[in-house]
């Protein structure tokens, strides 16, 4: 539907004749190697990107530590009578104290192990839903891009009919009909997210395709595969890489999301988005309970976020994502 | 134009016999629903029967697919001949259009608050940052857009209701309106009291869920705004209007806002649709009781029919967003020309 759109409005952008700096040309000119030394470079200098990639390196590293973090709470142990404080006198819901940090949950598991190896679930999925979607829509995306004519038809067609779906509603259906689980829910992710990431892709490929080194590889008989795969995708990674972060924190949401609509990742499992929905119940009676997971996934979406964004200065500041 | 239109118009058939196919094959994936009538001990099986036949459940799925794109349509367009998009399963004897129609306003009042609030807060704050790029009420602004784009939309709204609901007592906890007000000291029926009261006490409900759902919104027309603004501004036309003597007013809003709008409107448009998706969340946490409950309800409970014309009506939606924003986007900008 949009690409109708963009072939038929194409004018030339003013800013493509203007001259590259210094520093973009020799990125360009130089081995792949100084290209990405480079977008180091730029990345460093932007404030917010490098906050972005503290908070995303210090939630990476929770999730690898969590067991020696965890101060020897298991997320999956329930407390017994006898392991609560004689003045609380029960397990569950036990307020935040030296031994469990950030109190007990309902079934008296340690809750603040249970967010740490959370952290573990929700980035897992996060990270590798993301990356079968851009995986997915990559391929796509070439194929449509690069094959063109009927074979783009039926491929874009197919991609903007699952654009149209309203995808909130059928990821509820088919989490139903699969039933939870960790695999399940990021096939559910992947089913209704591949999309834009084809469009991008397909969009790179589109304009690639008519540049002459493409052109070369042909003329010497490079097979199509080949052209697509060694000159043409190296060239969309950029954008690749930009959205790939973006669509982390996207994917980190739809699981808490999920999660809250009860379709999410089931108990035991400690996944952010469940300890939210579960903690809701006891919002007025065990506050903290509902503070720390929440202010957990909104700090490490709001670090790719920021990621993405540096990124993609970095990386083209000329992209539109 | 017009024949742009007419193919686009055609174009959505293909899409909407794949969507509503996909839907239904999933739906039904999740079992069957004249099953689930049985275990009502108040229906009798030859009447589970009857229906069955009557809604042609008892053929094989294509045919039932087929039967129900009939009933769609022919209630859609001519809804003498239809039957109201099919019964509900959940509520027996209410038909899925009944039970949409009840709910809508609800949803339709939300959303439409939301989009204008988001659309109020963003153009402004946009606008601003794009001109005095790089000051502090740009980083303000920026910091702004991502908390917006990086909240879980229901924790946010479960921590207003917290603060504001429970701490501060400003605002009702949830609810769409308060059973009884107080009218000149007594306590009178919500529907009894005059009716500017009346819309007092239901905008007072709304404030939180359209907050809510407006945040991401929010965040990101933001940041759209000030990129495109940002580009024009860059523009050599803007350079000649400062150079021959154009009040700065002008320039701000005459020439570069005009120029800066059309990807907006594109993404009003594409936005409309993720409203419904996010009543679904935001309802849910103030208990409203709309399109998105509804939603989840028939969805889950495998009510197939009120299931299948929601999701057309909001994929009818998705389409027809598009659409909008393909067409406005030629009327805003005269370059544009669809062959």
């Amino acid at each position: 539907m949009a690409d109708e759109m963009n072939k038929n409005v194409t004018m030339p952008e003013p800013s493509s004749l203007e001259p590259m700096n210094d520093e973009f040309l020799q990125s360009t000119t130089t081995q792949s190697a100084s290209m990405w030394s480079a977008v180091f470079r730029r990345l460093r200098r932007n404030k917010m990107a490098i906050a972005g990639l503290v908070i995303v390196i210090l939630v990476v590293l929770m999730a690898v530590l969590a067991k020696p973090l965890s101060m020897g709470n298991d997320p999956y142990h329930m407390l017994n009578v006898n392991e609560a404080p004689v003045e609380i006198g029960r397990p569950e819901l036990m307020p935040p104290m030296r031994s469990h940090p950030l109190g007990t949950d309902e079934l008296a598991r340690d809750a603040w192990s249970r967010l740490l190896y959370g952290a573990r679930v929700s980035l897992f999925i996060g990270i590798v839903a993301s990356f079968l979607c851009i995986v997915i829509g990559t391929i796509v995306g070439l194929i449509s891009g690069y094959f063109g004519g009927w074979v783009d038809i039926v491929v874009m067609r197919f991609t903007d009919m699952m654009l149209c779906i309203p995808s909130l509603v059928l990821m509820v259906i088919l989490s139903a009909i699969l039933k939870g689980g960790v695999f399940q829910l990021i096939l559910v992710i992947v089913t209704f997210g591949w999309m834009s990431s084809a469009r991008l892709v397909r969009g790179q490929v589109l304009s690639l395709k008519e540049q002459e080194y493409v052109e070369s590889a042909r003329a010497i008989g490079a097979s199509g595969w080949r052209i697509m795969f060694n000159h043409l995708l190296p060239n969309t990674m950029a954008p690749i890489i930009v959205s790939f972060s973006m669509s982390i924190s996207g994917t980190i949401i739809h699981e808490a999301s999920l999660s809250f609509l009860g379709l999410g990742i089931p108990q035991p499992i400690p996944s952010w988005g469940n300890m939210l929905t579960n903690s809701q119940n006891y919002m007025f009676s065990a506050p903290w309970l509902i503070w720390w997971p929440g202010l957990a996934i909104f700090v490490t979406v709001l670090g790719f976020n920021f990621l993405g964004d540096g990124l993609r200065d970095a990386l083209d500041p000329r992209l539109k994502l | 134009m017009r024949n742009f239109i007419t193919r686009r118009v055609l174009q959505l058939i293909p899409l909407f016999v794949g969507i509503s196919f996909i839907t239904f094959w999933l739906l039904t994936l999740q079992g069957d629903p004249f099953h689930q009538l049985l275990l009502n001990p108040h229906i009798k099986a030859e009447d589970v029967a009857r229906l069955m036949h009557q809604w042609n459940w008892d053929k094989p799925f294509l045919v039932r697919y087929f039967y129900w794109v009939k009933e769609f349509v022919t209630s859609t367009f001519v809804p003498s001949h239809g039957n109201g998009w099919g019964f509900s399963i959940l509520a027996p004897g209410q038909t899925a259009r009944a039970l949409i129609l009840q709910k809508i306003p609800m949803t339709l009042t939300l959303g439409i608050s939301a989009l204008v609030f988001a659309f109020v807060i963003a153009l402004p704050i946009g606008i601003y940052s794009a001109i005095r790029q790089y000051s502090i009420g740009d980083y303000i602004g920026t910091f702004f857009a991502f908390f917006g784009m990086s909240m879980p939309a229901f924790w946010f709204g479960l921590m207003l209701l917290l603060l504001f609901g429970l701490k501060l007592g400003w605002l009702p906890i949830g609810g769409m309106h308060t059973d009884l007000l107080t009218v000149n000291g007594s306590q009178v029926d919500f529907y009894a009291a005059p009716w500017i009261m009346q819309f007092a006490d239901r905008a007072k409900h709304l404030i939180l869920p359209v907050v809510v759902l407006s945040l991401m919104d929010v965040g990101s027309w933001m940041r759209y705004v000030r990129s495109s603004m940002l580009e024009v501004i860059r523009q050599d036309y803007i350079r000649t209007a400062r150079a021959k003597g154009a009040p700065e007013r002008t320039i701000l809003f005459k020439h570069a806002l005009r120029n800066a709008m059309t990807p907006i409107i594109t993404l009003i448009g594409l936005s409309l649709p993720s409203l419904l998706a996010g009543a679904m969340i935001t309802e849910q946490v103030y208990s409203l009781d709309g399109m998105g409950r509804l939603t989840i309800q028939a969805v889950l409970g495998n009510d197939i029919f009120v299931g299948m014309a929601i999701v057309m009506m909001d994929a009818i939606l998705v389409m027809s967003g598009s659409l909008l924003a393909d067409i406005l986007y030629a009327v805003v900008d005269p370059r544009i020309r669809y062959s």
